[in-house]
């Protein structure tokens, strides 16, 4: 019943603005939560032990009647479906009270429902065209999202980032008409087959660096990645958690790998392009955010850099890099996402996103400050948290696999990162207290909960990083490696 | 073969009256009018149903929303655009059709590809059997519209962040 | 022969997305930068439709086609949607308006 991951969230957000209207605040969070919850539960119970058999196809029935929706779900998309549902939920908890002043809450929650949804489908599809389409469900969803508060900043940056990702999207669909053109099919496992049969490097070529340019875009791989500095630090908090966390990685980094894993075929020469590519995000990003003021914009260029390293790593293609590349996915999703809730109720409390005008607010919001801290240093790679151990796996198979120059440069970008997210945290929570900041209260119940809900899972990755590798990331990576 | 290429000139003509007009609600009839001709092409391609959505839905729905904005949005006044560009874009015009005219032809000859095998059914089989699962995306990406209008033109009392 | 039409439509459709850049590159005006948005659409769908037509599958095409023009209409309402909101805000349709976010 893997469809579900699709069908309830469309159904409930179709019935949320009806439950929104009985309840005004109540029925639309309850409801959304338990959504999410539910195929977090599912996701993380139940779809794991259907996994023992190998890859499972659904064939789903409508009354009766075959009906051709197959899906099928491996090791690598019941992994991202994990991290999308963990994520969501934390974000739906989060918006609980975060969204209260922004109004319509049922129609908010609707909107992130079908963003879920999308992104579910699309990690779900098998069919080349089906991504597309479910990527511009997540997209066209995010565009609102992004402009949900309807002030001029967010107004500009949505309009700035749906001009910019509706041309990718074009990029995309263009590279799936050559494709389907070539081979007449549509499906992963035909268009494979038929490329095979085909021997066409350069029209293939083509195809890719259109999906490159469409789904770099998506990704805000450096040079498609103008988008994002503006986008996610305009957006509502948990939209920002949201975006970072999940929709460029799903709509991004899994449509890239999926594509290029196991449709096209990972050749040397498009190997490196990618982590050349991904090398320069990791670096020009890093360098950027230093110079930073604004915290959620510094946290937009680092998750530029960081997705970087992701698709450093699975780029490389070797086992190991890809297994670092994943981990790594995962780590900052789960960490990203809890830099930008802190940054959000920091951002509500005292009113600015301008690190110099803060200080010293660790006095008087600990949690905060505490669970701020924790993914700072998982994301700057400091041990014994998830983010150092995936970023040393990336490292590790890069010199496994001799690439010296790259290896140091993923060194080297570790250095800087530290160095910003320092910086953030000093900027922001230690120090003296301002005078202004004296009687600022600590986030409310719902946004601390979900902080801290991720940053235990930030402590328990990286302390058990082992369990969580082999059972979760290793049978995503074998996925990878072998096709369907 | 040549009417198509006579509907395909007036659909290229139009898009760039729709470009270069002045006038917002010259352009948007333009688009429509640009609509009207590809969906004429669809139709004489043997796609009557890709025809009637283009026709219908871009040349009709898509162009009222666009007149609503452009009402919407009159009082400020009109937007500058840049005299050279108008100017110079005949040029780019002339270079980029003999660029792609003697590109493009010696390029996509030599795209290999598989035969395919003849097409069973009638639309309504692959539409609704073989592509049911575009159905639910479809279906998605109405509600992401409906939803973001939805909230992009909520009431708001009094917005405080 | 199929080939050489299926050439002459996509070369019509290498036009259009010329055109549909060409506004975005140059133009100022918000809805004028969406139309050109809604000329390379009509670029995409003219090189999809085109290409399922020359592979003799002229229903998946049409397929492929409406599912994308519904994709078309719920961008469209969303982009206008943030664009009357942008003109209420700013009182304005010049994108040189729009410079608040920067670095």
């Amino acid at each position: 019943m893997i469809f579900i991951y699709i069908g309830l969230p469309l159904a409930v957000a179709a019935v949320l603005p009806l439950a929104g209207k009985a309840s005004r605040r109540v029925l639309p969070d309850i409801l959304s939560n338990a959504v999410l919850a539910g195929l977090l539960a599912y996701a993380v119970t139940g779809a794991k032990t259907l996994l023992v058999h190998g890859p499972i196809v659904q064939q789903v029935r409508w009354f009766g009647e075959a009906v051709n929706i197959r899906i099928a779900l491996d090791g690598f998309s019941l992994f991202m479906l994990m991290a999308i549902q963990l994520v969501s939920l934390c974000v739906g908890l989060y918006s609980i009270n975060y969204m209260e002043h922004y109004g319509a809450k049922a129609n908010y929650y609707a909107l992130l429902l079908v963003m879920v949804a999308g992104m579910n489908g699309l990690v779900l599809s098998q069919d080349l065209f089906s991504v597309y389409l479910f990527l511009e469900v997540a997209a066209v969803a995010s565009y609102a999202l992004v402009a949900y508060g309807l002030e001029a900043e967010e107004l500009e940056a949505s309009f700035k980032y749906l001009m910019l990702s509706v041309v990718a999207s074009a990029a995309v669909l263009l590279a799936v008409t050559v494709l389907y053109g070539m081979t007449g099919a549509l499906g992963f496992d035909a268009v494979a087959e038929g490329l095979r049969q085909l021997e066409a490097k350069a029209v293939v070529g083509v195809a890719a660096a259109l999906f490159l340019m469409g789904f770099g875009l998506k990704a805000a791989l450096i040079p498609f990645h103008a988008w994002l500095p503006d986008a996610h630090p305009s957006a509502p908090a948990p939209i920002s958690a949201i975006l970072s966390g999940l929709l460029i990685k799903v709509s991004g980094v899994y449509a890239i790998t999926r594509i290029f894993f196991h449709v096209i075929g990972l050749t040397p020469a498009l190997s490196q392009v990618l982590m050349w590519l991904a090398a320069v995000s990791v670096v020009v990003a890093a360098f950027l955010a230093l110079g930073q003021k604004d915290m959620k914009r510094m946290l937009a260029y680092s998750s530029i850099s960081q997705v970087g390293y992701v698709v450093l790593g699975l780029g490389l293609g070797t086992p190991l890099g890809v297994a670092g590349g994943l981990f790594h996915l995962f780590n900052h999703a789960i960490a990203k996402s809890l830099l930008f809730f802190t940054s959000g109720s920091v951002q509500q409390a005292t009113g600015t996103r301008n690190l110099d005008e803060m200080g010293g607010l660790a006095k008087r919001m600990p949690w905060t400050a505490g669970t701020n801290l924790v993914g700072s240093l998982s994301i700057a790679g400091v041990p014994p948290l998830g983010g150092f151990w995936s970023k040393l796996v990336i490292i590790m198979a890069l010199v496994q696999a001799r690439e010296w120059s790259l290896a140091v440069i993923a060194v080297l970008a570790s250095v800087l990162t530290l160095w910003y997210y320092l910086i953030l945290q000093r900027k922001a929570f230690f120090g003296k207290l301002a005078e202004r900041w004296a009687q600022v209260k600590e986030a409310p119940f719902w946004m601390t909960a979900a902080t801290v809900i991720l940053a235990l899972l930030v402590i328990g990755v990286g302390l058990w990083f082992a369990a969580a590798f082999s059972s979760w990331v290793q049978p995503a990576a074998d996925a990878l490696a072998k096709g369907f | 073969m040549t009417f198509q290429i006579i509907l395909l000139a007036a659909l290229v003509l139009a898009s760039a009256a729709a470009i270069l007009a002045k006038d917002l609600l010259k352009s948007a009839v333009a688009l429509a009018v640009a609509s009207l001709f590809l969906g004429i092409i669809f139709f004489r391609m043997g796609a009557p149903y890709a025809g009637v959505f283009e026709i219908s839905v871009v040349a009709g729905l898509i162009t009222v929303l666009f007149m609503l904005t452009i009402a919407l949005t009159k009082q400020g006044g009109d937007v500058r655009e840049s005299k050279t560009v108008k100017v110079v874009f005949p040029l780019f015009f002339a270079v980029f059709l003999l660029i792609d005219f003697f590109v493009m032809r010696g390029i996509l000859a030599q795209v290999p590809a598989l035969e395919g095998a003849a097409e069973a059914g009638t639309f309504g089989d692959v539409l609704w059997k073989e592509r049911s699962f575009d159905l639910i995306g479809q279906l998605a990406v109405i509600l992401a519209g409906v939803f973001a209008v939805l909230a992009l033109f909520r009431k708001r009392n009094h917005h405080d962040h | 022969m199929i080939i050489n039409e299926w050439v002459v439509y996509l070369l019509f459709a290498a036009v259009l997305f010329f055109l549909g850049l060409y506004c975005l590159l140059t133009m100022r005006n918000l809805i004028k930068l969406f139309i050109g948005i809604e000329v390379i659409g009509k670029g995409v769908s003219l090189v999809l439709l085109s290409t399922g037509w020359a592979r003799q599958s002229i229903f998946l095409a049409q397929s492929l086609v409406v599912t994308y023009i519904v994709i078309e209409v719920s961008l469209v309402a969303t982009a206008l949607a943030v664009i009357i909101n942008l003109y209420r805000v700013n009182q304005t349709l010049d994108i040189r308006s729009l410079t608040r976010l920067k670095g």
